[in-house]
C-alpha cells in the first residue's frame, strides 16, 4: 500500500489498459490521473506534477522517448516506461534520455507495484539508514561490510562499489552506464565487459546458487537490479 | 614476270635444241620447243602462252631451219608447227586455268572451313555457358580470350563496353545486341576476314541477348518463388493463428463470464482468474513469437551487440522458464571460465528460454534439463539437453522449420526453434541438433578476442 496517496500519471493510448491500471493503482492506494497522448501527458505533468509517471512507449502523436526527454528538461519525477518485447531499442533510448525503469508488457500487477515503490522510494530518499537490507543480504554503506544471513562476505573494493551502487537503488534498475560511471568514472561507458566479469565474481560470493542468481539480476542489454529473492 | 618466263623458256629450249642439234632430225627438235610452250602455258595466262608459242616458232625457224639465221617461214612444216604450238598453248592453257581456279577455290574453301570451325567452337562454348547460367558479362571476354588458331595464336577478343579499343591488326565489330554494349575484335592475317568477324559478332550478340533474357527470367522466377513461399507461410500463419488463438480466447471469455456470475466460492474465483492470466500470457507469447518470426524472415533482426556473459543469459532464461513451468529443475553446469561473447543479450536470452522451455516440455517430470558448455575450436558452445523422448530421425531435418511440431505436438506454436535458429544465426552463431545422449541442442558462437580486464 502506498503511504500517503502519491499521485501517479498513467499514459497509454489504449483505454482498456488505462482502465485496468487505474483500478489496480487506486486499489494500491495511489491517486491516479490518465493521459492518452503525448500532448495530454505533457499538459498533465505541467498542470499538476505527479509523484511518478507510468508511460507507454508508443503514443499516437509521438513516442514515450520524446515525452521523457521533454519532461527531463525541467523535472526529475520518476518515470517507468512500458515496453513490448521487440521494443528493446526504444526502451534503451528512453532509459538513455532519463527514464528511471521499465517494465515489459504483459506484466503482473505485483511487478508493476514493486517497480513503482522502488522509484518512489528513491524520490523520497531512503539514505538515512546506512545499512541496506535486501532479503538476507545486509550491506553497510559506511563501514563497507557485506553479510548474508549473518555471515560476513569479503568483497574487493570494486565489487563493493558495484554492490553499493545497486544497494542504494535496491529494487530499481541501475543501467550499465550508471554503474560504470559510478564505479570507474566518466569515460568508461562502453566497458561493459568490466561489469560482466565483476558481477560474476560478486554472484559467486553473494548468491546461494550463483548459477541461478536470486539477488543480483541481469536486465539483458540494459543493466542490473538488486532484487529481493522471491521466496 | 610472265614475259620473263616466256623468254627464259624459249632460251632454255633453244639451248637444249642447240645441244641436240645434229643428233636428231629437226622435226624431233620441235618437240623440245613444245615442252617450253606447255611449261609456260601451265603456269601463265593465255597471252603469255600464245607469245611463247609464236616466239618458239620464230626461234626454231631462225636458229635451226635451213637457211639458218634468217626468218623465212616457207615450209608447210613450219606453218603446221606454229598451228600445233598455238593450239597446244590454247587448249592446255584453258585446262591449266581451270585447274588453277579449282585449286584456288579449294584453298579458299579450306580457309573458310577453318574459320567456321574456330567460330563454331567459340560459339559452342559461349552457348554452353549461357545454358549453364553463367554471367555472360564476366565469362564472354574470358572465353573469347581462350580461342586461338591452330598454332595457338590468340584470335578473338571481346570487350563488354560501349567504346571500341582496337589495335591496328584487328577488325573491330560492334556486337549488335539489344541488351548490352560490347565489341568483338578479330586478328587480321590469321585467315579471318571482316565478313567472318561480322558473322561472329551477330552470333555472339544473339547469345548475349538470350543470356540477358535468361537472367531477367531467372530474377522474375526467383521473385515469383519468394512470393509463393511467402504465401504458403502466410497461409500457415493464418491457419496457426485461427486455430491456436481460438482456444485461449475461449478459455478467457468463459472464465470472465464465469467471474461476472455471482455466488462463486473464493477458490472458484481464484481458479477463473488464474485461467485468464495463464491463457492471456500464452496469447502474448504467441504474438511475440509471430512478430519475432516475421522480423527474422524479413531479415530485420538487427542485433544490438554487447559483451555477453552466457551464464547471465542462461540464468535469466532458466528463471523465466521455471516461473512459467512450475519450477521444473534446470541444472546449469557451465564452466566458470566460459569466455564472454559479442551478441545481442536479449536475443540470446530468448534463444535459451525457447530451448530450455522446449527441453522442459519434453522432459519427464522431475528429470532436470541440463545446460552444459565449453570452449574449443575457436568457439564457445552451450548445450541444452533433455532426457525425454527423442526426435525421430525422419523429423530431425525439419525441427527448425516454422510451424513444424515434432514429438507430440504440445502447446507450443511450432515457432520456437525457427526463432531460435533465426536469432542464433543473426548473432553469428550456429545451432546443431544431436541425439546421441538425449536430445541436445548445441548453440555456438565465435570466441571473441577477450577484452582487457579492468584496472
Amino acid at each position: 500500500m502506498s503511504k500517503g496517496g502519491e499521485h501517479v500519471l498513467v499514459v497509454d493510448d489504449e483505454p482498456q489498459i488505462l482502465r485496468a491500471l487505474g483500478v489496480i493503482l487506486r486499489n494500491a492506494g495511489y491517486a491516479v490521473a490518465t493521459a492518452a497522448t503525448k500532448s495530454e501527458a505533457l499538459d498533465a505533468v505541467s498542470v499538476r506534477p505527479p509523484d511518478a509517471m507510468v508511460l507507454d512507449l508508443v503514443l499516437p502523436d509521438g513516442s514515450g522517448v520524446d515525452v521523457t526527454s521533454e519532461v527531463r528538461t525541467w523535472s526529475q519525477l520518476p518515470i517507468i516506461v512500458l515496453s513490448a518485447v521487440g521494443d528493446e531499442r526504444e526502451k534503451v533510448r528512453a532509459l538513455d534520455v532519463g527514464a528511471d525503469d521499465y517494465i515489459t508488457k504483459p506484466f503482473g500487477t505485483e511487478e508493476l507495484l514493486a517497480r513503482l515503490r522502488a522509484v518512489l522510494r528513491r524520490a523520497g530518499d531512503e539514505r538515512d539508514d546506512p545499512v541496506v537490507k535486501v532479503g538476507g543480504l545486509e550491506i553497510d554503506l559506511t563501514d563497507r561490510r557485506v553479510s548474508r544471513d549473518g555471515e560476513e562476505i569479503h568483497l574487493t573494493p570494486i565489487e563493493f562499489d558495484i554492490l553499493r551502487e545497486l544497494a542504494q537503488h535496491a529494487g530499481k534498475l541501475v543501467t550499465q552506464r550508471q554503474l560504470l560511471q559510478a564505479v570507474w568514472g566518466p569515460g568508461y561507458d562502453l566497458e561493459t565487459h568490466y561489469l560482466r566479469v565483476h558481477v560474476a565474481h560478486i554472484r559467486a560470493k553473494v548468491e546461494p546458487d550463483p548459477s541461478h542468481p536470486s539477488y543480483v539480476i541481469t536486465e539483458p542489454g540494459v543493466g542490473y537490479r538488486l532484487h529481493e529473492p522471491a521466496s | 614476270m610472265s614475259a620473263f618466263d616466256a623468254v627464259a623458256a624459249i632460251a632454255v629450249a633453244t639451248a637444249a635444241v642447240a645441244a641436240l642439234d645434229g643428233l636428231t632430225s629437226a622435226a624431233n627438235l620441235r618437240v623440245i620447243y613444245l615442252l617450253a610452250v606447255l611449261f609456260v602455258t601451265i603456269r601463265r595466262d593465255e597471252a603469255t602462252a600464245i607469245a611463247t608459242a609464236v616466239g618458239s616458232v620464230l626461234a626454231l625457224n631462225y636458229f635451226f631451219i635451213e637457211p639458218r639465221h634468217q626468218l623465212r617461214i616457207s615450209h608447210s612444216e613450219d606453218v603446221v608447227a606454229l598451228a600445233v604450238f598455238l593450239v597446244a598453248a590454247l587448249v592446255v592453257g584453258r585446262l591449266a586455268a581451270t585447274a588453277r581456279d579449282r585449286a584456288d577455290e579449294a584453298e579458299s574453301r579450306e580457309r573458310l572451313a577453318r574459320v567456321r570451325e574456330q567460330e563454331a567452337r567459340l560459339i559452342a562454348r559461349v552457348a554452353a555457358e549461357v545454358l549453364g547460367g553463367a554471367s555472360i558479362d564476366e565469362r564472354l571476354p574470358a572465353i573469347a580470350a581462350e580461342s586461338t588458331d591452330e598454332d595457338g595464336r590468340p584470335l578473338v577478343r571481346v570487350e563488354m563496353r560501349s567504346v571500341p579499343v582496337e589495335s591496328q591488326d584487328e577488325y573491330a565489330v560492334r556486337l549488335p545486341t539489344g541488351s548490352r554494349s560490347g565489341w568483338v575484335y578479330v586478328r587480321r592475317n590469321l585467315g579471318w576476314e571482316r565478313a567472318d568477324a561480322e558473322r561472329l559478332a551477330v552470333a555472339l550478340a544473339r547469345l548475349i541477348d538470350v543470356a540477358a533474357e535468361r537472367e531477367r527470367l531467372a530474377v522474375q522466377s526467383a521473385q515469383a518463388d519468394a512470393a509463393r513461399h511467402a504465401d504458403v507461410l502466410k497461409t500457415a500463419v493464418l491457419h496457426a493463428v485461427s486455430h491456436d488463438f481460438r482456444s485461449p480466447l475461449t478459455a478467457i471469455t468463459t472464465a470472465a463470464s464465469g467471474l461476472s456470475e455471482g455466488g462463486l466460492s473464493e477458490q472458484d474465483r481464484a481458479d477463473l482468474v488464474s485461467v485468464i492470466e495463464t491463457e492471456s500470457q500464452r496469447l502474448a507469447r504467441m504474438v511475440t513469437d509471430l512478430l519475432d518470426l516475421s522480423r527474422i524472415q524479413a531479415g530485420a533482426v538487427d542485433p544490438r551487440e554487447d559483451w555477453v556473459d552466457l551464464h547471465d543469459v542462461v540464468a535469466g532464461a532458466a528463471a523465466q522458464v521455471r516461473t512459467a513451468n512450475g519450477d521444473h529443475p534446470v541444472a546449469i553446469e557451465l564452466p566458470v571460465d566460459l569466455p564472454l561473447v559479442q551478441a545481442d543479450p536479449s536475443q540470446l536470452e530468448r534463444v535459451f528460454s525457447n530451448l530450455i522451455e522446449n527441453a522442459v516440455r519434453f522432459s519427464p517430470p522431475g528429470v532436470p534439463v541440463r545446460v552444459s558448455g565449453g570452449t574449443g575450436a575457436g568457439r564457445v558452445t552451450v548445450r541444452v539437453t533433455d532426457r525425454g523422448r527423442g526426435i525421430p530421425a525422419a523429423q530431425r531435418a525439419q525441427v527448425f522449420e516454422p510451424f513444424f511440431r515434432g514429438r507430440d505436438s504440445g502447446p507450443g506454436s511450432g515457432l520456437g526453434l525457427a526463432i531460435v535458429r533465426g536469432f542464433v544465426e543473426a548473432n553469428h552463431g550456429r545451432i546443431q541438433l544431436s541425439t546421441s545422449d538425449g536430445t541436445s541442442f548445441a548453440v555456438s558462437f565465435p570466441a571473441a578476442r577477450q577484452p582487457a580486464p579492468s584496472a
